[in-house]
Parts: structure tokens; sequence; C-alpha cells
């Protein structure tokens, strides 16, 4: 098993940054996942561990070894393609066994090796088939039993989920973390999709414009974001824009934050939509209007609109059903949130004052 | 009976009972099917006539034709000059053609343009002028090269390699042949085991095809044949068009050679496409399992 180190890595196409610096650590046995929209470089930085793209600069290292001089088929790496990317000439079975095969591994060992990849992602049944009569489940099953089959140290996953249905994926997610942590690889993950990065990370990497935004545990993402970025891109979060009165944020009376930093006029707040309390309008709190009412299953997600002297804020609200059942759409309401799960950032474009 | 709500579009407020093929689109497919057919039966007919002039079907039918096809050695080496020619020049086009659409592909995209422009000048340009071109520029260049086979070898695998290149690039887009490379090289296979294992094998639908249409361009070639070296080198499409010219006119002759290059085509073609299905035809959705390739 071997940690990878990524030292400064920048690549550039033309005149676009796709990388600009990246510095991580992974470490041995971490499933590490690159979080972020297209466009953003997590597809770029995962390529270039694989070899298939090379770095303008910087040092990407797997265990101690560096990696620059060495080219893909050396590397000790498996990766998972988005499209699955299996050889449609070759069996489930086959396909497994090749990485094998061109190593020259001998063929008694490709054999066991490769009923044990079988068994490990449950395709005993399908080992005979082209890739072409299994299901997109199972294909991307077998390509992550072929990229393991040779033990690599470094896992490498690209958006293995984004062509499956969305019953199949959750079911899929579950199952490559429990592969993964079976076999003890260290795995990089790359998805655009928060809550599956979340799912099946032991930390993610938020990364814009080529640069890692924040490098944290699932929770702490979810919990403490660094940068705006980070905050509205995890999870669903109300963001609004409010002034800054003497040092102070608020929305009406239903939350009074201090300031994120000092001579602002105005500041961007986070809240979560499961942090807003609503009550009936009698209680204390910021009178707000509900705009729309939609039933999600186990809780309701109300669209509230309050209006103060300066100006209409839009934001949601997520109650329970059971509560929500009292409350009609145009009705009136109390919303109240806890400062705690407030958080403030200066604005994205700086004001003159 | 077939299943035709799976032909039909996906018509979904209409549900009309056993939909059927209207007599008009039996009376097209049979005037189209009659369009076709009714010269290659015409060219049949007379390759097995003896006298075919006084009524509407021949007088007689005798294999004479083609016994004289088989014993006139100046036939006989003519067929034997095209199938050589076409047999090399097809290969010859494999073995340049193949590398580069890959490379296009896979390394050097930049190519493509000029690969795709080359490709289409045969397309554009009659095969006489590109005839007299060759003609022209081997006569300034390298004089001595002039009027020899390996003129016209070239010549045909140069008009001739666009068909070959088209089915094998369309072969290599379905397949998805960039990303299977990537997999292949993360797998840790050497270029060589990528080609030979992975790419060929993918795409190899695609090779057949185009082949058969190499060949069958170049066994059916007459312009650059003639002009490029002419009584020299005779091929087939020579020594029809020579029969032709005759006074005698040998019209049951040529009728019987183009029966046996047609035929010879049908049944290359039959056995290329057998040899090739692969794993195409086992490309059955929720097929039973198949126990592994070769």
């Amino acid at each position: 098993m071997a940690g990878v180190t990524l030292q400064g890595v920048t690549k550039r196409f033309g005149t676009v940054t796709a990388l600009d610096h990246i510095d991580i650590q992974l470490r041995s046995g971490e499933l590490l996942a690159l979080l972020g929209p297209s466009g953003c470089g997590k597809t770029t930085l995962l390529r270039s561990v694989a070899g298939l793209e090379h770095p303008d600069s910087g040092a990407i290292l797997i265990g101690d070894r560096d990696m620059s001089a060495v080219p893909t088929r050396e590397r000790p790496i498996g990766m998972v393609f988005q499209n699955y990317a299996l050889f449609p000439n070759l069996t489930i079975r086959q396909n497994i066994a090749f990485p094998l095969e061109v190593r020259k591994r001998p063929a008694s060992a490709i054999r066991s090796r490769v009923a044990e990849m079988l068994e490990l992602c449950r395709l005993e049944t399908q080992a005979d088939r082209y890739p072409n009569q299994v299901s997109g489940g199972q294909a991307q099953r077998c390509a992550l039993g072929r990229a393991l089959a040779p033990s690599p140290d470094v896992l490498l996953l690209d958006e293995p989920l984004s062509a499956l249905d969305a019953l199949v994926r959750v079911r899929l997610r579950d199952e490559i973390r429990r592969v993964q942590q079976l076999v003890k690889t260290t795995a990089l993950y790359v998805t655009h999709d928060q809550s599956e990065a979340m799912a099946i990370a032991d930390r993610v990497a938020v990364m814009n414009h080529g640069r890692v935004e924040q490098l944290a545990s699932p929770a702490e993402l979810y919990e403490e974001p660094d940068t705006p970025f980070a905050a509205t891109f995890v999870g669903a979060r109300n963001a609004l824009e409010l002034p800054v009165v003497s040092g102070r944020v608020r929305l009406g009376a239903a939350f009074d934050v201090s300031a994120p930093g000092p001579a602002q006029t105005r500041a961007l707040a986070f809240f979560r939509p499961e942090d807003v309390v609503v009550e009936d309008a009698a209680t204390a709190g910021q009178p707000a209007t509900i705009d729309l009412k939609v039933f999600l299953g186990s809780t309701t997600r109300l669209h509230l609109r309050t209006v103060l002297d300066t100006g209409s804020y839009l934001y949601q609200a997520d109650v329970p059903s059971r509560l929500a059942q009292r409350f009609e759409q145009g009705d009136i309401v109390s919303v109240v949130v806890d400062p705690a799960h407030v958080r403030t950032f200066p604005t994205m474009i700086e004001e003159e004052t | 009976m077939t299943a035709p709500a799976v032909v039909t579009a996906p018509s979904v407020a209409t549900s009309r009972p056993a939909p059927r093929r209207s007599v008009a689109s039996w009376l097209l497919f049979g005037a189209i099917a009659v369009y076709l057919l009714l010269p290659m039966l015409a060219v049949m007919l007379y390759a097995f006539a003896t006298v075919w002039q006084a009524r509407i079907l021949p007088d007689g039918y005798t294999f004479d034709h083609f016994a004289t096809v088989f014993t006139e050695p100046r036939i006989v080496a003519a067929i034997a000059r095209s199938l050589v020619l076409s047999f090399v020049v097809t290969l010859l086009d494999i073995v340049i053609v193949l590398p580069a659409a890959y490379w296009s592909r896979v390394r050097n995209k930049r190519i493509r343009p000029l690969i795709e422009v080359g490709a289409a000048i045969p397309f554009v340009l009659p095969f006489l002028v590109i005839a007299f071109g060759i003609d022209r520029l081997v006569g300034m260049v390298t004089p001595s090269f002039q009027n020899t086979i390996w003129i016209l070898i070239l010549g045909q695998a140069a008009v001739a390699f666009p068909f070959l290149y088209w089915s094998v690039d369309g072969a290599m887009s379905a397949a998805g042949i960039e990303r299977l490379s990537e997999a292949a090289e993360t797998c840790g296979a050497r270029p060589r085991q990528i080609v030979w294992r992975i790419v060929i094998p993918s795409i190899r639908v695609g090779i057949v095809t185009g082949s058969i249409l190499v060949f069958a361009t170049t066994f059916g070639e007459f312009s650059l044949a003639q002009v490029l070296v002419g009584a020299g080198f005779e091929t087939l499409p020579l020594w029809q068009a020579d029969a032709l010219l005759q006074t005698t006119g040998r019209f049951n002759d040529l009728a019987a050679t183009t029966i046996l290059s047609f035929g010879l085509l049908v049944v290359l073609a039959a056995v290329l496409v057998w040899w090739g299905r692969g794993q195409t035809a086992q490309a059955v959705p929720g097929g039973g399992v198949r126990v592994g390739g070769r």
C-alpha cells in the first residue's frame, strides 16, 4: 500500500489553467474524492496521476517514487472510466484477466486471481458474457474488477457512476466503497455529485478553477465550509447577500450574527434549509410568506419570502412533513435560524467603500 | 412473423391492430428490385445463351462461353492479374490506412484534416484525371517507374484507400477506440498489445467491410490500369474493353467474365463477412451465456 503525493501540480491548456499548483497528500488506504463542477480540473488531475496527461510542472509521487518519467503502463495504478471502457471483444472474465495477461503473470495465478475478482465484484454468473450482454452496473463492476486485478497501489475512478440509473448508482456507490475498504487500496474518486462524494469518501477536496478550495472530511465540509464556493457546492444551502450594519449581519428577526470582516458594507450569509425553524405567525421571529410548498417525503420544502426595507429575500426551509401539514401556500409564518448555523463570508465581489 | 411494432415509429397515440405493409410499399419494393436485378439477370442469361437475337428469351443454353473463358490463356491471365493486383492493393491499403487512422485518433488529431482531404480526392476527381496526373508526375520525377506494375499498385492503392479509411474510422469511432486504448494502457499493455489484442479485434467489421470495397474497386477499375500500364499488364477490365471493341464482338464471353467477377466478389464478401462477424453476431441482448472466444 502506498499514499499519493501531489506537489504543486500545474497544467495549462493554451491560456486556460486547468490545474493551478495542486498540493494534496493522499494517505495510504484512504478514499479521497475530487469534487467540483465540470471544467474545474478534477478529471485532468486524475488523468495526470494515471499518466494520461502530463503536468507542466510539479511532482506526482506514488509511495515515495516520482512518477514524472514513468509511462502509464508501468504505473502501479488501476483505473475505472466513466463509460466503462470494457474491451468489447473480450468476455467479462477475459477483461478482468487482461491486465494480468499483458503483465505475463503465470496462467495458474491469473486463473485464481480472476476467480477472486469475479467473486469480489459478484460477477460469477456473468463471467462468460460479453460487455454488451450485461447491464451498466455489471459492466462497471467488471471495470472495477479489471482495475483491481493486478493489486494496484492506487485506484483511480473517473465519475464511475454518472452513466448509471439513479437506483443502480447508489447501490454501486456502496459496492465500490465496500470493495475499496476490503482490498485497502488508496483511491482517488472524481465526481461532480456532492452527495456521492460525501457518502463514499474519507476526505473530500472541493475544486474550482483548477484550485483546491477546501480539503476536509465530509462532516467538516458540511458543517464548516471554508469558502462561499464550498458552501454553495456542498449541500443545498440558502445564500443571501445582506447589508452589514455596525458589524452585524441580520435577516430581520430571524438571525443576527457578527460580520465576517471589517470595512464591509455587505456580506454573504449561508444557512441550510433544515436549520430554518418555522413556527406559527403568532410566535416571535421574522414573518415570512410561503410561496411554494414541495412535498419531498419525510420532509417538506417551503419556499419562503421575507420582505425587509433593505430588499426582498428568498430562501428555503425543510420542515418535517408532519409539521408542515398545518401550513398552506400563501400563509404567513414566523422564521428563526440558530446563529450557530449561519456562516458569513465577505461578498465575492469586493465593493469600493 | 416479424415484430412490426419494433419497426414502426414510436407512435403512442395511434393503436392500429396488426399493421401490415401497404400495397404501395410492396409495389415500390418490386420496382426497385426489378430495376436492380433485371440487368444482372439479362447479363446472366446472355452468359449462358447460344443465340439470343430474335426472341424474348435465348434460343438455347450452354456452358460453352464459360469453357472459353477458362481455357483461353489470355483471359485466364487477365483474371489472375486482376486478382493479384486487387489482393496486393488491399493489403497495402490495410498496412498504410490502419496505423494512420489509429494515429490520427489516439496520438495526433491534427493530422485528421489532412487525411480527410486526401480521402475525399478520389470522390471528387475522376479516376481518369488522377491517372493522367500520376502518369505525368512519374514521367517528370522517376521516368523509369513509368508503365510498371508498381505505379499501378501505388495508384490503385491511392484511389481506393478512402473506402477503407472511412469504414475503419467509423468503426473506431463506434468502438470508442481512444478510451479503449487508454484503458488498455492503464491495464499495463504495451502499444503492440493494445493494437493486436484490443484495437484490431474491436474494429474487425470495419476492416472487413473496407477491404471488400477496396478489393472490388481495384478489381473493376479501368482508367488507371489503361493509362498507367495499358497492354503491358492486361487486367480483366482491360481485356473486357478490348473484347468489346473487336469487330467480331465477343459479347457472350464478356457476359461470362462479368458474371464470373461478380460471383467472385459475392463469394469473397460472403466469406469475409462470415469471418468478420465475430463478436458482433454474439451481441444478442440478454442472449445465453457463451463460452469464451478464441
